[in-house]
């Protein structure tokens, strides 16, 4: 067997069972990535430089902008970027407002057996699969449904509201699949902020909200960035909701990448859309790193 | 200028009490520490005069005005925590301006305050550095301005020493109480450190299981402890047991080894109770002192002397007890060898009685 001793260049940083020799343990984790990651999503960026051939899959190694021109050159797809940016964007708002105060509830109950009872139904939620929830926020906002029914009974509107089927189902559905992600992030957040520097901030004459604006709240922007993030990548890569909730109306960039790929078979313009979808993402993540830069100085 | 009136404070959590009907009456100006243990109920006494507590029975009066009802940041108090508490997210300058803010200070008046505040804890050019940027002491010193610029009622100190080294916490000892005597700003000072409690207050609670055992000056708590807990939490003491023969006018007649010796005392003792007889080493007389302070003589047998510079530390042994002495080492005084018989001593003065304790038992 291979000498364990003296591998380590700086002993006091590596840890002892991290020796180099161990590192064909990584191989496997590295491999699946590989295989089920970068590949994959490489041979779609080249796909999309591909001339567009309905129904053909694999690789022609013919090199065009033809799908990209056709996406830059039609109104409908500007539609559906600006559209999925937008729903993002909002339900990443939606996600903070409500998420934000049951966060910091939960991570500052004093009782450890209420937090975990209130973070257990916060992610009891994700316990059950994506389809059957929405089924059943279609049973709730549908114009028969349990919402309406209930405000026509009441008298307070003669019309059944308009709630499923468009903007609104699909950023309620979002948000419903999303919003324990957003508040994991800030529950890990809130809570490592020092409670003494609230009671100082108190103790100094600064009313409980005034504390949430100064000092709770820039304190735990790291957690709304992440939370923000990842909330805001997992919306606008959102097939099944905008499908469901939405009656084929809105219509996102997944929508498109789907009847591209499924329904046309136009592969190339798929992955196309695809790369776009992927690019926004990215676009999305370097603003949140240059956030962070910036306010990362303020963090305890 | 405010006083502190404390009324049966208590607070009770479930079944176990943390605080047990603390009633105390803290004058203008004054510098009152709460010593104790950990778990004794002083920062719960402190968190409540604060306003983060809310008490089970009790009122809390400061300047006769009852401030229990109110929330902690109505009641115009400065607090400084154990680990100083800086915003990280702000400047000292910002720090320091957080409470002036508050209390909607034009810019320049802020400004003006800040500097000074900066100038009174030697600060000054630190405006603009971050918490990250602040040893142990300086970040002290800032939490300290931010509290004092805004001239609170009183000043709270939650063990503010305890996380800073040896020398600085000496430097800082005197610092504080500087400070507090010069503004003349009521203050309660919570420590388990008996050196800082007897050095800086003005008066000492000793605190045990959620009850004050014993209020009073540094020197009423060091040479007449009212209870065997505070005579041993503070400094050393000998703890001999006895036999009480009487009590009268304050003066305890007792019973070691066949001697009949007296003690101050304050409790009252029926014939033939057992007591503790307590006597701080440096009391202790040895040899020709004991002899030329004409006090009443034992005799002892040394076990053994410890060398410590500045002091002599003997273990002696008397009536089949151990008794320590403290001498201070100056060349002239007598040495004694293990083994040898000593003839000690004590003035009757400093010799407490004090009846026998069961061991602490926690709150209720």
């Amino acid at each position: 067997m291979t000498d364990l001793t003296g591998g380590s260049p700086t002993p006091r940083q590596r840890p002892s069972w991290l020796s180099p020799n161990l590192w064909w343990l990584v191989i496997p984790a590295i491999l699946f990535i590989l295989l089920f990651f970068l590949i994959p999503v490489l041979s779609l960026f080249a796909s999309s430089f591909d001339k567009a051939m309905p129904g053909q899959i694999t690789f022609q190694g013919n090199f065009s902008w033809n799908n990209y021109e056709r996406i830059f050159s039609r109104s409908l797809y500007y539609t559906a970027i600006w559209r999925s940016v937008w729903l993002g964007a909002t339900v990443a708002g939606v996600c903070l407002v409500i998420g934000y105060p049951l966060a910091f509830i939960i991570a500052r109950t004093f009782r450890a057996g209420t937090a975990t009872l209130l973070t257990i139904l916060v992610l009891s939620s994700m316990q059950l699969d994506m389809v059957i929830r929405l089924y059943g926020l279609m049973v709730l906002m549908g114009d028969k449904g349990l919402i309406n029914t209930g405000l026509i009974a009441l008298g307070i509107t003669s019309e059944p509201l308009p709630l499923m089927y468009n903007e609104v189902g699909v950023i309620v559905g979002l948000v419903q699949v999303t919003l324990p992600f957003m508040v994991l992030s800030l529950i890990g957040s809130i809570r490592s902020i020092n409670p003494a520097l609230e009671e100082a901030a108190r103790s100094l004459g600064s009313s409980r909200w005034h504390v949430m604006r100064t000092i709770t709240w820039p304190l735990s922007l790291p957690g709304i960035y992440a939370g923000t993030l990842l909330v805001f990548a997992l919306a606008i890569s959102s097939y099944v909701v905008p499908a469901l909730m939405g009656g084929w109306k809105v219509i996102t960039l997944p929508i498109h990448i789907y009847q591209q790929i499924a329904e046309v078979g136009r592969w190339q313009f798929g992955a196309a859309v695809a790369t776009l979808l992927f690019l926004t993402s990215l676009f999305a993540m370097a603003l949140y790193v240059v956030a962070l830069r910036r306010n990362a100085g303020g963090r305890v | 200028m405010s006083d502190i009136r404390l009324e049966h404070l208590t607070k009770s959590y479930g079944d176990s009490t943390a605080v047990d009907s603390v009633s105390l009456h803290i004058e203008e100006g004054e510098f009152y520490a709460l010593l104790g243990p950990s778990g004794c109920g002083k920062s719960t006494t402190l968190r409540m005069v604060a306003g983060f507590v809310k008490p089970s029975v009790g009122k809390i009066i400061i300047d006769g005005l009852d401030l229990t009802p109110l929330p902690p940041e109505k009641r115009d108090i400065g607090i400084v925590f154990q680990n100083y508490a800086i915003f990280p997210h702000m400047s000292v300058a910002e720090n320091i301006a957080f409470g002036l803010k508050l209390r909607k200070k034009s810019r320049t008046e802020i400004d003006t305050a800040v500097r000074a505040a900066l100038d009174q804890v030697g600060l000054t050019g630190f405006e603009d550095r971050y918490q990250r940027n602040l040893s142990g002491g300086q970040q002290q010193r800032v939490a300290l301005a931010r509290v004092l610029v805004t001239e609170p009622r009183i000043l709270l100190l939650d063990e503010p020493l305890s996380a800073l080294d040896k020398t600085l916490r000496e430097e800082m000892k005197f610092w504080i109480k500087n400070l507090q005597q010069k503004l003349g700003i009521t203050t309660i000072y919570v420590t388990h450190d008996q050196d800082e409690a007897l050095t800086m207050s003005d008066r000492i609670g000793v605190m045990r299981a959620g009850q004050i055992e014993h209020s009073g000056t540094p020197r009423e708590i060091y040479e007449e402890p009212a209870t065997l807990f505070v005579t041993s939490f503070i400094g050393q003491s000998n703890i001999l047991d006895v036999t009480c023969q009487g009590v009268k006018e304050n003066k305890a007649t007792v019973e070691l080894g066949g001697q009949s010796l007296h003690a101050s005392t304050r409790h009252l003792f029926g014939k033939g109770t057992p007591a503790k007889l307590v006597i701080r080493p440096e009391n202790v007389l040895m040899g020709k002192e004991a002899e030329a302070q004409g006090v009443p003589l034992l005799t002892a047998t040394v076990i053994d002397e410890t060398y410590q510079g500045a002091m002599l530390r003997y273990r002696l042994e008397i009536a089949g007890q151990e008794i320590v002495a403290e001498r201070q080492n100056q060349f002239h005084l007598e040495r004694w060898a293990p083994g040898t018989e000593v003839k000690i001593g004590w003035t009757e003065r400093r010799a407490r009685a004090l009846p026998d304790e069961k061991p602490a038992a926690t709150g209720s």
